[in-house]
C-alpha cells in the first residue's frame, strides 16, 4: 500500500470516528466562524497547506518572506524586550516609577501622556480642567520632560513615547531634554508613535486635520532619518483598532495600509526608501483568540515584506516588520478582575509565539484604573516567568509547520490583502479616512462583538457565564486631579516668569511661518522649546495655520438589532419603549456624550447604535464637549436621559459639573443621568450622591442596561 | 399660560418643552399645543426663516456650523431646526447632526434642536411649522430649517420658510437633473459647497453649470433673481456673500410685497393642511374601525358590489 492511499484511508476513518464521537452526520460541517469570518475546521491536514497565496511553508526565519521572524536567531539569541507602558500623573512620580522598574530588570521604558498633552493643551487651559494628569503624565514644557528623565541616561535607555497629536513639541522636548543632559541628538534611541491616521479612525487624539497632520508625520520621518539614526520615527499601530472593536483582519489590513501611506509621505519628501524604512516599527494588540493572534503577526511580516519589496526596498531592515505588542485592554473585565491575570498570560504567550520584538502586559486592574504598584509587578512578572521558566525562547517560531497555523496565517494574509487593495482603490488611507470608511467598518465589527457577548454567543468567564457570587474588592490607584493641576499651573507660571519673551516670540513666529512655507517643522519646534515655549504654545502656533480638526461621525444602525431577532429579552425592552411612546407622544430620547479630552468613543458608539436599535431616539454629542455644552444640548433637545461615557477618569470632576449645569439651565429638569465606562467601585457612592441614576461598568449587558434606563425614565416621568 | 410667558422670555428649557409639546404624537397633547400656538402667534417676533436643503453628503450641517458661527460672531441670535432623516423601521433614530456643529452649539446665542423625521414625507417633520412659531416668538433673528432634500420634499420644506436654499456639492450631475424638474420654482439661492482643496475646480465648474441652467429659467416679473454662490465651509469662505444675498432678497421681497404674500400663502396652505389632517384622522378613526368595511371588502372581492359604491357609501356615512 502506498503512502497516499494510507493517508486517504486514515482520513476516511477519522471522519467516521469523528462523526460517531460528536454524533453528527458530517465532519465537514463542523466549522466555527471567527470574528474575521474565517471558518475554523476541526482538523487540518497536509492538503491544507498546499498552494497557499502568501505563505511559503518551507521558508526560514531571517529569510524572505520573513513569516518566521525578522531575525535568524530570534529569542534564542535575545528574548523579547519587556516594555511596560506607564505614566503617572506627574513627571516626578513617573520618574520614580521608571527608575524602580529599571532596577527590577526592565530594559526599555514607555511613556503614557495625559490627555491635555496629547491634544496640545497646557494644564492651565480652562478647556482641560477635568483631564490633567488623567491616563498619563502631564508634560507642559521641557522642564517637565527633564524631570521625567532625571537620572536616566538617555544615550543608554531606549524610550518609547505614545504621542500622536502633539508629536512636534513632545519630540522636540525630548531632544532638548537630552541635549541639556549632555546627550547628542544622534545618540537618542527609542520610538515615537507618530501614527496619526489611526487617531482619525479610532482614538481621536488628533489636533490638526488629516492633510497637515500627514505632513507633520513626514517632517518627523525626514528629521529622524537625518539626525537620529537610532530612533524609530513611527510606530504604526493597529493596537487601538482592535481595542475599538476591529477584528484581526481589519486591524492588520488598516495598519499595513497606514504604513503604505506613511511610506508614500516620506518618499514625497525626496527620501530614499532605505533611508527611513529600517526605522519604521509596528504595534499590534494581542487579544484572546489565541491562534488567530499568532497568525496575525506571522501574516503581518509576510505582507509587509511584499509591500516593501514592491516599493523597491533593498535593505533587509526595510523589508522586515518589527513590532511591539500589548495584551488587549478591552478583553479585561471589571467583574472578577483576577481572571484578567490569566487572560493576560495567554495573550502574552500568543504574542511571543507570534514572534513579537517587545511586549507590554496589562495589569489586571486596567479595566478599572491605572495600575497600582502591586498590579504592575504581577504584569511584569507574567513576562519574566515566560522568559525564565517556560522555555519558550529556546527555539525559533516553534509553531511553524503546523498545518493549522500555516493555513490560517495564509487566510489572514489573504483577507487583509483584499482590504488593502480596497483602500488602494480609494486612493490610499488618507482619502479612506477622510471618507470615514475604516471608522465605520471598525464600529460595525465592534457592535457585532458586543452583540455576540450580550446574546451569550460568546462566553466571557465571570461576565456572562461562571459569575463569581462574591466579587472581590480590589484597591485601585486614586489620582487627585485637582492637586496635579495646581502643581502643573505653578510650574507653568514659574517658567513663564523666567524666560526671554522676545526670543520666545521670535521662535514661535518662525514656527508659524514654517507651517505656511513648508519647511521641516521639527527644527523650528526644537528652537521654540529651547526658548521655553510650552507644549500648548507650540501647538497653538501651528493651529493658527492648520486649524483644529473636529471629527464627525454617526454610528451604524441595525447591526446590533440583527443579532436579536425574535429574542425575548430584546422584545421585552422594545415593548416597554413602545408603551412609553404611546403614553408620552414620542420615543424615549437619550443624549450619548463624551466629555473632556478623552476620545475613546467605542463604548459611546456601541451604546448609541444598540440603544437606537432597541428603540430609543439617540442624540450623539460631538467629542470633546464641556459639561456646560452637554447640558445645553440636553436641555434644548428636551432629552429624557444623558448617558456619559468615560474611560479616562474624568468622571469625578466632569460629571458633577454636568449635574450643576443642568440644574442651572433647568431647575426642574427630569433628566436621568447615567454613566458608563471605566469607573472604580469606590467612586460609585460619590457619583450616586451627585444624583447619578445608574453606573454601567465594562462588560455590562446592553439589553439589561437599556431596560434599566427605560425603567428609570418611566419612573421619573411618572412622578 | 405659564409656558407662553417663559417662551417669550427666551427661557431655553421652556422653548424646548414647547417644541416637544407641538411634536407630540399623543392626541391628548393636541389641545394644549393648540392653545400654546394660538397665543404665541399673537406675539410674532422678527425672525427670518431660512430653509437649507440638499442631498445627503453635501455638507449641510458643516455649512450650517460654519455659516452659523459667522452669524453668531456678528451677534445674531440663531435657532436651528435640524430634521434628521436617519431612522430605521423597527428602532429609533440616531441624531448625529450635532456632531458637526460643535462650535456653534457652544454659543449662548444659539438654540439647536434635532428632530427625527420618522419617515414623514417632505423631509419636514410633524410640528416643524409650529416649532418655528415658538422660536420666532422667543426672539431669534434667524431660524434655520435643515432638511434632507429628496425629490418632491423640497416643496414642503419651502412652504415653511421665507427663503429657500439648496446646498449642493461639486460634481455629480444628479442635482442638475433636479433643476430641470423644477426645483428652481422653490429655491431662491443655490450654494455650491466644498469650494476648497482638490475640489475647487470642480466646484466652480458646478457653479457655472447651475448658472447656465438657471439662465433657461424665465424669471417672472417682480421676483428676485436667483443666485448661485460658491462657499467653503471648512475654510469659512464665502459666508459674507451668503448673508448679503439673503438680506438683499429679503429686502427686495419686502419692497415688492412678496414677503408678506408668501407668508399669507403659507398660512392658507397650513389651514388647508390642518383641515385635511383633521378629516383624515377622524376618517381613520371611524372607518378604520368599522367591521362593515371588512364585510364589504369581502363582497368586493367576490364581485358582489363595486368598489366605488363602497367608498360612496362610507363617505355618505361619514358626512352624516
Amino acid at each position: 500500500m502506498n503512502k497516499k492511499n494510507n493517508k486517504d484511508d486514515q482520513l476516511t476513518e477519522w471522519k467516521k470516528k469523528f462523526e460517531a464521537e460528536t454524533k453528527t452526520s458530517r465532519a465537514d460541517n463542523f466549522i466555527i466562524n471567527t470574528d474575521e469570518d474565517i471558518g475554523i475546521k476541526p482538523l487540518y491536514i497536509e492538503e491544507d497547506i498546499k498552494d497557499l497565496n502568501f505563505v511559503d511553508v518551507g521558508s526560514l526565519p531571517g529569510h524572505d518572506p520573513y513569516t518566521r521572524g525578522p531575525k535568524a536567531s530570534m529569542y534564542v539569541n535575545r528574548p523579547w524586550t519587556i516594555r511596560q507602558y506607564a505614566g503617572f500623573s506627574t513627571a516626578e512620580e513617573s520618574n520614580n516609577f521608571y527608575r524602580k522598574n529599571l532596577e527590577a530588570g526592565q530594559k526599555g521604558l514607555s511613556v503614557a501622556f495625559d490627555l491635555p498633552t496629547h491634544r496640545g493643551y497646557d494644564s492651565d487651559d480652562e478647556i482641560v480642567m477635568g483631564d490633567v494628569g488623567k491616563a498619563g503624565v502631564a508634560i507642559d514644557s521641557v522642564e517637565d520632560m527633564k524631570i521625567l528623565f532625571d537620572g536616566i541616561p538617555l544615550d543608554q535607555m531606549s524610550v518609547s513615547m505614545t504621542m500622536n497629536g502633539a508629536v512636534l513639541p513632545i519630540l522636540a522636548s525630548f531632544i532638548v531634554a537630552g541635549e541639556e543632559q549632555g546627550v547628542a541628538v544622534k545618540d537618542l534611541s527609542g520610538t515615537i508613535q507618530n501614527d496619526i491616521l489611526k487617531e482619525f479612525m479610532v482614538r481621536n487624539t488628533y489636533i490638526y486635520p488629516p492633510d497637515p497632520s500627514m505632513r507633520i508625520v513626514a517632517d518627523i520621518i525626514e528629521y529622524t532619518s537625518r539626525e537620529m539614526p537610532k530612533f524609530n520615527s513611527i510606530s504604526i499601530s493597529g493596537y487601538h483598532m482592535q481595542e475599538a472593536g476591529a477584528d484581526n483582519v481589519l486591524e492588520l489590513a488598516y495598519t499595513l495600509a497606514d504604513g503604505i501611506e506613511y511610506v508614500r509621505a516620506a518618499l514625497s519628501k525626496g527620501l530614499d526608501i532605505d533611508d527611513f524604512a529600517p526605522r519604521l516599527s509596528f504595534f499590534f494588540a494581542i487579544g484572546t483568540d489565541f491562534f488567530m493572534e499568532i497568525a496575525k503577526l506571522r501574516a503581518a511580516r509576510t505582507l509587509w515584506y511584499k509591500i516593501m519589496k514592491d516599493f523597491g526596498a533593498k535593505n533587509e531592515k526595510s523589508l522586515t516588520l518589527r513590532t511591539h505588542c500589548q495584551t488587549s485592554g478591552v478583553s479585561l473585565t471589571e467583574k472578577d478582575p483576577y481572571n484578567n491575570i490569566v487572560r493576560t498570560s495567554y495573550e502574552a504567550l500568543s504574542a511571543v509565539l507570534g514572534g513579537t520584538q517587545s511586549l507590554h502586559t496589562n495589569s489586571f486592574d486596567e479595566a478599572i484604573a491605572l495600575p497600582t504598584e502591586f498590579s504592575a509587578r504581577i504584569a511584569r512578572n507574567t513576562q519574566l516567568i515566560l522568559q525564565n521558566e517556560t522555555g519558550v525562547s529556546n527555539t525559533v517560531d516553534p509553531l511553524a509547520g503546523s498545518y493549522f497555523i500555516e493555513k490560517i496565517t495564509d487566510e489572514v494574509a489573504s483577507k487583509a490583502w483584499e482590504i488593502i487593495q480596497e483602500v488602494e482603490e480609494l486612493g490610499g488611507m488618507t482619502k479612506a479616512v477622510n471618507a470615514g470608511i475604516p471608522k465605520l467598518k471598525i464600529e460595525e465589527s465592534a457592535t457585532k462583538k458586543q452583540a455576540k457577548i450580550d446574546s451569550g454567543d460568546r462566553v466571557v468567564v465571570g461576565v456572562n457565564k461562571f459569575q463569581n457570587p462574591k466579587e472581590p474588592k480590589i484597591d485601585v490607584l486614586v489620582i487627585d486631579n485637582e492637586k496635579v493641576r495646581e502643581d502643573q499651573i505653578k510650574k507653568i507660571n514659574l517658567l513663564k516668569g523666567s524666560r526671554d519673551n522676545k526670543k520666545l516670540e521670535k521662535s514661535l513666529n518662525e514656527l508659524t511661518e514654517d507651517a505656511k512655507n513648508g519647511n521641516n517643522l521639527l527644527y523650528s519646534a526644537v528652537k521654540a522649546i529651547k526658548n521655553r515655549a510650552t507644549i500648548g504654545e507650540v501647538s497653538k502656533a501651528l493651529e493658527n495655520v492648520f486649524g483644529r480638526h473636529y471629527a464627525t461621525s454617526v454610528g451604524v444602525s441595525g447591526v446590533y438589532g440583527k443579532y436579536f431577532e425574535g429574542n425575548e429579552e430584546f422584545m421585552h425592552v422594545t415593548k416597554k419603549i413602545q408603551d412609553f411612546e404611546k403614553l408620552y407622544g414620542r420615543r424615549p430620547r437619550v443624549l450619548v456624550v463624551k466629555m473632556g479630552q478623552d476620545g475613546h468613543d467605542r463604548g459611546a458608539k456601541i451604546v448609541a447604535t444598540s440603544f437606537a436599535d432597541i428603540g430609543f431616539d439617540i442624540d450623539m454629542g460631538p467629542l470633546f464637549q464641556s459639561p456646560k455644552d452637554v447640558a445645553k444640548d440636553a436641555v434644548e433637545n428636551d432629552v429624557h436621559a444623558i448617558g456619559v461615557s468615560t474611560l479616562a477618569a474624568g468622571h469625578k470632576t466632569l460629571v458633577p459639573e454636568l449635574m450643576s449645569s443642568l440644574k442651572e439651565l433647568d431647575p426642574e429638569n427630569k433628566i436621568i443621568v447615567f454613566v458608563g465606562g471605566i469607573i472604580p467601585e469606590q467612586d460609585y457612592d460619590f457619583l450616586y450622591e451627585k444624583n447619578i441614576s445608574a453606573i454601567f461598568g465594562p462588560g455590562s449587558n446592553i439589553i439589561e442596561s437599556a431596560e434599566k434606563v427605560i425603567d428609570l425614565i418611566s419612573d421619573k416621568n411618572n412622578q | 399660560m405659564e409656558l407662553v410667558k417663559k417662551v417669550l422670555n427666551n427661557d431655553r428649557a421652556s422653548i424646548a418643552k414647547a417644541i416637544t409639546l407641538v411634536e407630540s404624537s399623543n392626541p391628548k397633547d393636541k389641545d394644549e399645543s393648540k392653545e400654546l400656538i394660538s397665543s404665541l402667534i399673537n406675539h410674532p417676533g422678527h425672525s427670518i426663516r431660512v430653509g437649507f436643503s440638499g442631498p445627503p453628503g453635501v455638507g449641510k450641517s458643516t455649512f450650517i456650523e460654519s455659516f452659523g458661527t459667522y452669524l453668531v460672531n456678528k451677534n445674531y441670535k440663531l435657532a436651528i431646526l435640524a430634521i434628521d432623516p436617519s431612522s430605521n423601521l423597527t428602532g429609533g433614530s440616531i441624531l448625529g447632526d450635532k456632531t458637526r456643529m460643535s462650535e456653534i452649539s457652544k454659543s449662548q446665542n444659539t438654540f439647536i434642536r434635532s428632530t427625527p423625521s420618522k419617515g414623514s414625507l417632505g423631509g419636514v417633520s410633524y410640528g416643524t411649522r409650529e416649532a418655528s412659531i415658538i422660536l420666532d416668538a422667543a426672539g431669534y433673528d434667524f431660524i434655520f430649517i435643515e432638511t434632507v432634500g429628496v425629490g418632491q420634499s423640497e416643496t414642503m420644506a419651502a412652504n415653511l420658510v421665507d427663503i429657500f436654499t439648496l446646498i449642493v456639492g461639486p460634481g455629480s450631475g444628479d442635482e442638475l437633473q433636479g433643476i430641470k424638474k423644477g426645483i428652481t420654482e422653490y429655491a431662491d439661492i443655490f450654494i455650491v459647497n466644498k469650494n476648497d482643496g482638490d475640489l475647487k475646480l470642480q466646484a466652480s465648474k458646478t457653479a457655472s453649470d447651475y448658472k447656465s441652467a438657471l439662465s433657461f429659467y424665465s424669471k417672472q416679473d417682480n421676483q428676485a433673481a436667483k443666485e448661485v454662490l460658491l462657499v467653503s465651509s471648512i475654510e469659512q469662505q464665502g459666508m459674507d456673500s451668503v448673508i448679503d444675498t439673503i438680506n438683499e432678497i429679503i429686502k427686495f421681497n419686502k419692497l415688492n410685497k412678496i414677503f408678506d404674500a408668501r407668508r399669507e400663502n403659507q398660512l392658507s396652505y397650513w389651514i388647508k393642511e390642518e383641515i385635511r389632517n383633521q378629516i383624515q384622522s377622524k376618517l381613520d378613526l371611524e372607518v378604520g374601525n368599522d367591521t362593515e368595511l371588512l364585510d364589504m371588502t369581502k363582497a368586493v372581492i367576490k364581485g358582489e358590489i363595486n368598489i366605488y359604491d363602497v367608498s360612496d357609501h362610507f363617505l355618505d356615512k361619514f358626512l352624516k
